[in-house]
């Protein structure tokens, strides 16, 4: 049986934001819905040590009084409340300093539909969170295991209408569930999985990757520090494209030249094997058909065979470069630059095996922790391999070895992919979800960590 | 000045029917939080205005024990149906839980109070009229266009009010009206992707305190905003950072984060007990060590501290319920305790240190950095550098990552300096420095005096699932350390 928090309807989201703009007298006005159900399992040491359900909105009211622009949010849905956030925004827009560069909301026609709602992701329960985590810890027993992670189950909801008749509405659920085995020396292993529908999530299957790493990963060796072929698995791909997206992939970073993407349009970047492309109609993906502006998003090539393409644009920033909003706006309480929300690599030929077996010397990676940027200018980040981490000698997985630091440039790691993978999965960051395949990197900087 | 318009929370008796429905569907313990969130950001950038809203959030938590297992459960709409069913809610997810679990959860005991606090404040910084806030970020911007070369400036301010109201089913009733500020600018020089600078003051984060409007008084912008532009300026023809082992001088606001990342989070017990194992990681400062572990030089002493005022982790009472106080965490460089809450104090049989904290009314209360406090030594900056033959100073953090057991880590600056025979020399660009938590603390042998201590607020520390993000503070001096990893 599902939780009993519910969530407002659809028709009553509409109909009450058409009658707040009816009541708004500012030049343009903007309302936007963000909603979440959120029901979250947490367990560590084999229980559940978090449990909960929570259901919130936030409406955040954009008013326009020439090139004045006022913004409010409230997180109450009754047309009262956003009447009284109308006004806040009005009283903002009034004293605000003109911003010259604005031009005006966008009017936009509906958004394709996108199947991204199912029923057995949004009637997931906490018995049936609590049954599949019973299931991770039944191969965690059997291999000495004990289980920590969470399961995610949510459904989010979001609006855009405004003034000038733009109405947008999309719903959709999603199933996150990761988990790490670990056992009483220092070893562990790591799993992920994503999907829309909660059903194509196999917890044991999860478990028993996790297991597989944990239980080879017992009296890791020490290597030095140094170049190293490395194999990455999704999730540490998914690591290295998302803080190279976020440096680079979107418009406002892009016209600050802030981005490596900068001046470089048509130029050669990166390996001519590697493409990114920010598509949320993948059928994989079923992402958010708009942006919060009602704009619909639009499938874009980032890098295509190693060329810049292109980077995602706000109808703000649009204006500025004379660019077309490709429905990335973010809502407009938030300052920083767009992003790509769907972010899909190009596919290579090769399986993970065959990485394997033509790497003479490599390591393999499982994910990495605490990515974080060492100088954005060069694309430099660092963070440690963490759980599972194996040496390749001959092309064979042969031994565990201790984590190790990377100090890498994402730029040079995709100048040096010498194998893709054909297989890609799904993998989820934040707010963004990539699709992304197994990686073979040559000169990956690892660094044994300070013992 | 107190709060005179502090009104006290809830505005209704709900919560009672929360706890009694609770109650009555099968929970041992029960507690209720509402919260009333209002929120004003101001910012401006390269001459625009960037953003001017006002934000609103209420809502109200349930969060239950039944069958010897937690139960959470948040709604937005406050109502007598929306409790009712919020609480069967949480009393349904935590039988879920004890499906799980074989054994059931003991809490460290606490006292039932019913109490109120507010924040003291000098200035209500939503009584200030916008168009003078506006125009004091518009001033500091200008201050930072000191030359042409400056093409990037911004300037922020941010106000957050939090009414609180906590009930829970053994008696407790207590109010907290709360309210933080933050203020801070930056500038740089954009040439090209590769080719740019950015300095920022206070620091990247600005600077964050508990309190009101007064926060713009803090700092002298006029003579510092202009400094840090011109130091923009040269770090773009500043020599890169020497990669060699070197004797290391950190500014107070890396002390700052070094303090947050190496001591405030390797001290969170839920951390220390595994429970953040596959998301914020572990600790290396594990319970069988609690008492003789030698984590720093003889000369530090840390102490967590939510009564300190002004700290922007300042607060009366955690989201549980217990009132905060002193607690020694390190003392004289041996480790003595934890940050802890209810449950994880229990399992080490001390009384919970009131870290117990939820980011609003929707999450549920989990261990959180407070105020801590590196207690302050005798030395001058002046003396510390004087001290130096080769060596290299560094302020304003940019960069960090540490491991997941919170030993290993990588830490950087804006700008940096070489010590050169006592004296600070070149600048340097890109500064940064690497250790182990343990050897670098016992590596410390100068604590700058309490001249140069500040309590630098942190407002952006992520931890839990969902991510909450929390606002922490950090009490500390410049500090030496002695041969350390540079590069």
């Amino acid at each position: 049986m599902p939780e009993k928090l519910e969530i407002l309807s659809r028709d009553y989201i509409l109909s009450t934001f058409k009658k707040a703009l009816e009541f708004s007298e500012a030049d343009q006005t903007e309302i936007v819905l963000e909603s979440e159900k959120l029901s979250l399992t947490r367990f560590a040491d084999s229980k559940i040590t978090q449990n909960l359900t929570t259901a919130d909105n936030k409406v955040v009211v954009r008013t326009i009084e020439g090139n004045r622009i006022g913004v409010s949010v409230s997180n109450s849905l009754d047309l009262e409340s956003i009447k009284r956030a109308l006004k806040a925004a009005r009283e903002i827009s009034s004293v605000q300093t003109p911003d010259e560069q604005f031009v005006s909301l966008p009017q936009s026609p509906p958004a394709l539909p996108v199947k991204a709602y199912y029923e057995s992701t949004a009637n997931y329960s906490p018995v049936n969170r609590a049954e599949a985590i019973g299931k991770i810890n039944d191969v965690g027993q059997k291999n000495n295991l004990l289980s920590s992670g969470a399961y995610r189950i949510t459904t989010d909801r979001a609006a855009v209408l405004n003034s000038l008749g733009t109405e947008q509405f999309f719903e959709g659920t999603k199933a996150e569930l990761s988990l790490t085995l670990s056992g009483d020396n220092e070893n562990s292993g790591y799993a992920i999985g994503y999907n829309r529908d909660v059903e194509k999530i196999d917890p044991t299957a999860l478990a028993e990757k996790a297991a597989d790493k944990a239980v080879n990963s017992v009296n890791p060796i020490k290597l030095e520090s140094g170049p190293y072929t490395v194999i990455l698995e999704p999730s540490a791909v998914g690591q290295m494209v998302l803080l190279f997206s976020f440096l680079g992939f979107g418009c406002k970073t892009f016209i600050s030249q802030r981005s490596f993407m900068s001046g470089k349009i048509g130029q050669q970047i990166v390996g001519n094997n590697i493409t990114l492309i920010e598509n949320p109609y993948h059928e994989r993906m079923q992402g958010m058909p708009f942006g919060f502006e009602g704009v619909p998003r639009q499938k874009v090539y980032l890098i295509e065979n190693g060329i810049a393409r292109g980077v995602v644009w706000n109808s703000y920033y649009a204006n500025i470069a004379g660019e077309k909003s490709t429905g990335h706006a973010h809502p407009a309480y938030k300052t920083f630059s767009p992003y790509p929300g769907n972010l899909v690599m190009g596919e290579g030929n090769s399986s993970v095996e065959e990485m394997i077996a033509s790497t003479e010397r490599g390591i393999y990676i499982t994910h990495f922790w605490y990515v974080n940027y060492l100088n954005p200018m060069r694309t430099m980040v660092t963070g440690t391999t963490l759980d599972g981490t194996f040496l390749i000698e001959n092309g064979k997985l042969t031994r565990p070895i201790v984590n190790m630091r990377m100090a890498q440039s994402i730029q040079e790691m995709l100048q040096s992919c010498s194998m893709i993978s054909a297989e890609k999965q799904l993998y989820p960051q934040y707010s963004v979800v990539m699709l992304l395949p197994y990686l073979k990197v040559e000169n990956f900087n690892l660094a044994a960590e300070e013992a | 000045m107190g709060q005179e318009s502090f009104r006290g929370m809830p505005i209704n008796d709900l919560y009672s029917l929360a706890l009694d429905e609770a109650s009555r569907l099968g929970a041992t313990y029960a507690d209720y939080r509402e919260e009333d969130i209002t929120e004003q950001s101001l910012s401006v950038s390269d001459g625009s205005p960037e953003l001017l809203n006002k934000s609103f959030s209420t809502g109200f938590a349930i969060r239950v024990i039944a069958d010897g297992a937690w139960g959470f459960a948040a709604d937005s709409i406050i109502n007598e149906d929306s409790i009712r069913k919020t609480a069967a809610t949480a009393v349904e997810i935590a039988k879920a839980s004890a499906r799980i679990n074989k054994s059931a959860l003991e809490l460290a005991e606490r006292q039932v109070v019913e109490d109120a606090y507010a924040t003291p404040f000098k200035k209500d910084p939503f009584a200030v009229p916008l168009s003078e806030k506006i125009e004091f970020l518009s001033e500091l911007e200008r201050m930072m266009r000191i030359d042409s070369q400056i093409n990037s400036t911004s300037a922020f301010m941010t106000f957050i009010r939090t009414q609180k109201f906590y009930a829970s089913l053994d008696g407790s009733r207590i109010s907290q009206d709360i309210y933080q500020a933050g203020c801070g600018a930056s500038c740089g020089v954009i040439r090209s992707h590769r080719d740019r600078s950015e300095r920022s003051f206070p620091t990247p984060n600005g600077q964050w305190i508990t309190g009101g409007y007064e926060i713009i008084n803090m700092f002298d912008f006029k003579n510092e905003l202009p400094r840090i532009a011109q130091e923009a300026i040269q770090l773009l023809s500043a020599k890169e950072c020497p990669q060699k082992e070197l004797d290391l001088i950190l500014g107070g606001d890396l002390v700052s984060l070094q303090i947050h990342e190496s001591v405030g989070h390797p001290l969170e017990l839920d951390r220390v007990f595994g429970y953040e194992r596959n998301f914020s990681g572990v600790s290396f400062a594990t319970t069988d060590k609690l008492g003789s572990l030698k984590y720093a030089s003889d000369m530090l002493t840390f102490v967590a501290d939510s009564t300190y005022p002004g700290g922007l982790a300042t607060y009366a009472y955690d989201d549980e319920g217990v009132k905060t106080e002193r607690n020694i965490l390190i003392d004289k460089g041996v480790l003595v305790n934890y940050l802890s809450d209810r449950e994880t104090a229990h399992r080490i049989g001390k009384k919970s240190t009131a870290c117990a904290r939820a980011e609003g009314w929707m999450n549920t209360p989990i261990v959180r950095i407070p105020n801590i406090l590196l207690l302050p030594g005798e030395s001058t900056l002046d003396e510390m550098i004087s001290g130096i033959d080769d060596g290299i100073y560094v302020i304003s953090p940019n960069s960090w990552s540490i491991d997941d057991n919170r030993e290993g880590f990588t830490l950087g600056g804006e700008v940096g300096w070489e010590i050169k025979n006592g004296r600070l020399g070149d600048m340097v660009k890109s500064p940064r420095y690497s250790g182990n938590t343990v050897d670098f603390w016992n590596s410390c042998d100068a604590v700058g005096n309490s001249d140069s201590w500040v309590l630098w607020g942190t407002p952006n520390c992520g931890k839990g699932q969902p991510g909450q993000n929390m606002r922490t503070a950090q009490g500390c001096s410049p500090c030496r350390f002695r041969k350390v990893k540079i590069g």
